[in-house]
């Protein structure tokens, strides 16, 4: 494969130019003409000199032929990333036109212009000289370098909002492949790990933008309530995942029981808040039904892991999956006629702080924010003290001494490390942070029920932390934010959801066991064979700072 | 009187079946120190693979003679479980055999759900409770008072023969030897020529085998079957395994027994048993790591890590 392409490389090289200016004609001419012999198909694929829905994804794309003239560093691999993602958007939009209308004579000539444009381009691609590490980044003024931070957030933003617009099916999965391929080219080049060693180097600047493009999610969304719903249970489930990142990700602790703790949160909400069927009347104010869920989470988790902390790692993933399996069957098996079994309890109210009732909609700089969006910015408030604990933890003598045990037990116990207490210290932060997301949970869903609270649900968190990145912040995000809105939007595949998160799961362990989003330190751990790990060769000296 | 005897009957019939899962859990843990999360799984493959033999491959006019149906169901069974276990080997776990200890955990987990998934999105009518044929006679003996059905019978002495089997195969042979080398000692056995890489396969092929034949027997015994059986089938056989002594041989029969016979009891003496009857394995894990961590047979866990 590798010789072929090298060989390919080797006999394309002196008409690269030539066949990349082809390829460019070609994509430009395609976009312009109709690609679909009847209309319906998203992105109204019958107009001439029209470039919408997948037609643009290509347009933007074609942007990766200006490098046969650009010398920039990394550049083979992006315009191969690029003008095979152009390729593939195009193939993949193709086929879905043909399989609409019935056939692939309903496709028209647009479509494999572009089509075969792409693929000169990657044929031409092939011909650059091969890459050498990206250089390090100049430092630039420091107002221009907050620009770039800004310019970089938007751009996420924007993508977003494309993203949640985007309509249908076969046109997401063609943005998700453009998405991808253009991503992948931003990091060749060089630009992802510039953005990160500025954001490094502004680390507050960079937090408040991020800030900044998070609050003003919302304001993108005319009123409609939608991916407000959906952003609300991301921000809830980011929570939890950033508490089990500490316990995963820091400590090296498996933890499969960990959505029951979640449970112990929500359930102790919907017993101390005044539902409508709660068996005890009892109605406290929230900050303190918070603080309670938490702590008796914590309690909880206190409980499970002193017998078995003891013991050896493995252990603690079979208990705490045995614990949450307990959990579910009791809350089912309805103890003393406290927990209505099945049914769970429902009605719980909506909170409401000094007046302001998180139930309705309010009115702000002229755009209604319903109440998921009131939701939306208490789960961030919650977020952001979670990213605290996490961070100022992560950059303790408690941190370190997590890392230490994760790397090696002995080892660290041998420094004078107390080991099992640090461990249960870990084991009990995460059960109290997933308390406090679920209290919070159960007044967003206004019911809690035993299904809610599966091992399959456990095993959604852990997947989030696995796929994010273990042992960062950005990680337990972005890993949640898939996790829960890719589904929303692949509605056909919505069958093969959990199989999917299974197979991601065996891939990353086989191939990035370090996530998406690396913890620089833990990249290293995982790979430790090859010591030369491309992160740490291309970051520049200096800049590696313990995150 | 009576009433403790057949739950102790009813008990050991329980506890056959999660020996012989037991002791695939064990036996890998013993070599490679993993928990095999996903080997759960492979014994409701093994149901699976009986299952489609019976329904697919057996025509309806030897669907009575349990000489022909009983190895035709075994053969799929084990082709079904063996070849599941071989392929997670090879492709999930053995590129990770020097990674860090949560990778490969969290990838059995990752084998675990795409198993159960996939039955459930590509078997046809997997994600729905499945008949499964009694294939014996559900004829019932009445010893003192203690009903005893035939099937039973043949559960407990199926497993029992397994056991004793694969005992002396361990014992006895000389791949057995490789085994009890490798699993002291993988380095060494190295050293003296033992193709540890084949061993390890071995050791999940035995395992696969025991597993399909408790799905068999299994099905056989309760006459349904779905994708979910392997996962709580799965954790109760490895809490057998704890509470013999992981990595201990012997010491997962006498657990899956005890656990067994415990969750009989727990059932019919403790009020509300039965509600909880899933609960009591758990319970039993916890106490067996508070208070002997090693297990019952066990030697010491810490040593090893």
């Amino acid at each position: 494969m590798t010789v072929a392409a090298a060989r390919l490389g080797r006999a394309v090289t002196p008409f690269r130019l030539p066949l990349a200016a082809l390829g460019f004609a070609l994509v430009l001419a395609g976009v312009d003409l109709p690609w679909a012999t009847f209309s319906g198909f998203p992105g109204l694929m019958t107009l001439s000199l029209y470039p919408g829905g997948a037609k643009a994804y290509c347009l933007i794309l074609a942007v990766g032929f200006l490098l046969f003239v650009i010398p920039w560093d990394g550049r083979r691999g992006a315009a191969l990333a690029a003008l095979g993602g152009l390729a593939g958007t195009a193939a993949l939009t193709l086929l879905a036109i043909a399989k609409d209308g019935g056939g692939l004579v309903n496709v028209s000539i647009g479509a494999w212009l572009t089509l075969l444009g792409g693929l000169f381009g990657v044929a031409a691609a092939t011909g650059l000289p091969p890459d050498s590490p990206p250089r390090p980044w100049r430092r630039l003024a420091v107002p221009l370098e907050w620009l770039l931070i800004a310019a970089a957030y938007l751009a996420v933003l924007f993508a977003l909002v494309v993203a949640l617009n985007t309509a249908d099916s076969p046109q997401f999965i063609a943005f998700l492949i453009a998405g991808v391929a253009a991503a992948v080219a931003v990091v060749r080049l060089g630009i992802g790990a510039a953005v990160r060693v500025l954001t490094d180097r502004h680390l507050r600047v960079a937090t408040a933008v991020g800030l900044l493009v998070i609050l003003a999610f919302p304001f993108t969304q005319n009123g409609s309530d939608y991916w407000l719903r959906v952003a609300a249970s991301v921000g809830v489930f980011a929570a939890a995942a950033i508490g089990l990142n500490i316990v995963v990700g820091l400590a090296g602790l498996l933890d499969l029981g960990y959505i029951a703790f979640f449970g112990i949160g929500a359930y102790t909400a919907a017993f101390l808040s005044g539902a409508n069927n709660s068996t005890i009347a009892v109605h406290l104010p929230f900050a303190l039904v918070i603080v309670m869920g938490a702590v008796i989470a914590a309690v909880f988790g206190v409980i499970i892991g002193t017998p078995t902390l003891r013991l050896r790692g493995d252990y603690l993933a079979i208990v705490t999956l045995g614990f949450g399996e307990i959990f579910r069957l009791v809350m089912q098996n309805n103890p003393a006629h406290k927990t209505n079994g099945p049914n769970g309890i429902f009605g719980i109210p909506d909170l409401s702080a000094g007046g302001f009732q998180l139930g309705s909609s309010h009115e702000v700089f002229g755009v209604s924010l319903s109440n998921f969006a009131n939701y939306y910015y208490l789960e961030l408030v919650l977020v952001v003290v979670v990213m605290i604990v996490f961070s100022r933890l992560n950059s303790s003598r408690i941190g370190r001494a997590w890392v230490a045990i994760r790397e090696d037990e002995t080892a660290a116990a041998a420094m004078g490390i107390n080991t099992i207490n640090l461990k249960l210290l870990a084991f009990g932060i995460g059960a109290f942070l997933a308390g406090a997301s679920g209290t919070i949970n159960a007044h967003l869903t206004t019911q809690v029920s035993p299904d809610s609270y599966t091992f399959l649900q456990s095993v959604l968190l852990l997947a989030a932390v696995v796929l994010g990145g273990m042992g960062t912040i950005p990680g337990a995000v972005v890993g949640s934010a898939l996790l829960i809105a890719l589904p929303e939007k692949l509605r056909s595949f919505q069958d093969y959801r959990l199989l999917l998160y299974g197979i991601a799961l065996i891939l990353m362990m086989r191939f990035r066991p370090e996530g998406v989003i690396a913890n620089r330190r833990r990249q290293r751990e995982f790979h430790d064979e090859d010591a030369s790990t491309p992160d740490a060769l291309s970051a520049p000296p200096g800049s590696v700072v313990s995150r | 009187m009576t009433q403790l005897l057949q739950q102790l009957v009813n008990g050991s019939v329980l506890g056959a079946q999660y020996a012989l899962i037991a002791l695939g859990y064990t036996m890998v843990y013993g070599i490679i120190q993993l928990i095999n999360f996903a080997h759960g799984e492979i014994y409701m493959l093994g149901a699976f693979g009986g299952f489609t033999a019976y329904t697919y491959v057996i025509p309806h006019s030897l669907r009575g003679d349990a000489l022909v149906v009983l190895p035709v169901v075994l053969v799929f069974a084990v082709a079904f479980s063996v070849t599941a276990a071989v392929l997670m080997e090879r492709f999930a776990y053995r590129p990770l055999r020097n990674a860090p200890r949560l990778a490969p955990l969290i990838t059995a987990i990752g084998v675990s759900i795409s198993l159960q998934e996939a039955v459930r999105v590509f078997y046809p009518g997997g994600n729905r409770q499945q008949p499964f044929p009694s294939i014996l006679s559900d004829r019932q003996f009445t010893v003192g008072g203690v009903s005893i059905s035939l099937i039973a019978v043949f559960v407990v002495a199926v497993a029992i023969s397994l056991m004793i089997a694969l005992q002396t195969f361990v014992k006895a042979s000389r791949t057995g030897r490789a085994m009890r080398a490798t699993a002291q000692d993988p380095d060494t056995a190295k050293l003296m020529g033992v193709d540890t890489d084949r061993i390890i396969v071995i050791t999940f092929v035995l395992g696969a085998i025991l597993a399909a034949s408790a799905g068999i027997l299994q099905g056989m015994l309760i006459g349904q079957i779905d994708f979910r059986i392997g996962f709580i089938g799965g954790l109760k056989a490895f809490t057998a395994a704890v509470l013999g002594g992981i990595g201990n041989i012997t010491g997962a029969v006498l657990g899956g027994f005890t656990l067994g016979i415990v969750e009989a009891l727990a059932t019919q003496y403790i009020p509300q048993g039965s509600a909880y009857k899933d609960v009591w394995a758990f319970v039993v894990l916890i106490l067996v790591l508070v208070f002997r961590p090693t297990g019952l047979l066990g030697e010491s866990v810490r040593s090893r890590s």
